[in-house]
């Protein structure tokens, strides 16, 4: 509609979220192949959908929002169907274990893969993207305090299924969890 | 208010995980197929696509 505006156009910026995307998907999906499926599916829908995309607002809310759309109607039944139950699957969020406290990483990863759609979601939306709680609540379309809770859930169930409940401080600061948490090598 | 401040720590060591497992995942190159993915989309709107406004 409106061409005079001085935002670059999100065609030209869509591959720089392509990265975060596929990432979402595969915290969604849980499965690298099934994921860049969704990837592909969600590019596909967001381009032919760009004049509705307000310029100016987040678009990378806008491409998870399409993204994640995509797959709570088309992909969601179908992941059901190829769930294992001994959750091998996660191990393929750790493609590639850090050289640096992967023991950590493996447990967190597999903690990770035991939460539902809803709590992954929400925790790679606000707690690795960064996104508000408004921001998400509007992406998940439900209610604010709805995504506050799920999320408060969510980490609550990951610190219970990594043992790092409340009363143990000292799990969190144990050598190869806080060489995850900065980012330097186990000596 | 000593549980909050636990709480405050824990759910601290949480997102830094959780960004580090995320930011592992996107950092990965995007593969081939998007990349076509996209010229192809591109080719397609270009024949029924006004000019850009995007004068320099």
């Amino acid at each position: 509609m409106d061409s005079q505006t001085p935002q670059m156009d999100p065609r030209d910026e869509l591959i720089g979220h392509l990265p975060a995307m596929r990432a979402f998907a595969l915290n969604l999906t849980r499965n690298s192949a099934t994921a860049d499926d969704l990837v592909q599916d969600a590019v596909v829908k967001a381009w032919g959908n760009f004049d509705k995309f307000k310029p100016g607002t987040n678009l990378r809310a806008w491409l998870f929002t399409i993204l994640r759309n995509t797959y709570y109607s088309l992909y969601r039944k179908r992941r059901r169907e190829v769930e294992d139950p001994d959750g091998k699957m996660a191990g393929q969020l750790s493609e590639k274990p850090a050289h640096d406290g992967h023991l950590a990483m493996t447990d967190f990863h597999a903690a990770f893969a035991q939460l539902t759609d809803e709590q992954r979601e929400v925790l790679v939306l606000v707690g690795a993207e960064g996104f508000s709680y408004e921001e998400a609540a509007e992406m998940c379309g439900c209610a604010v305090g709805t995504i506050k809770s799920r999320t408060n859930r969510a980490r609550k169930r990951l610190a219970e299924l990594m043992h790092l409940d409340d009363e143990d401080e000292l799990a969190m600061t144990d050598a190869a969890t806080m060489a995850v948490v900065t980012g330097t090598s186990v000596a | 208010m000593e549980k909050n401040r636990r709480t405050k720590k824990l759910t601290q060591t949480i997102d830094e995980n959780l960004r580090r497992a995320y930011a592992d995942t996107a950092k990965e190159p995007v593969p081939d197929r998007f990349i076509k993915l996209l010229e192809q989309l591109r080719e397609q709107s270009g024949e029924k696509q006004k000019p850009s406004g995007d004068e320099s």
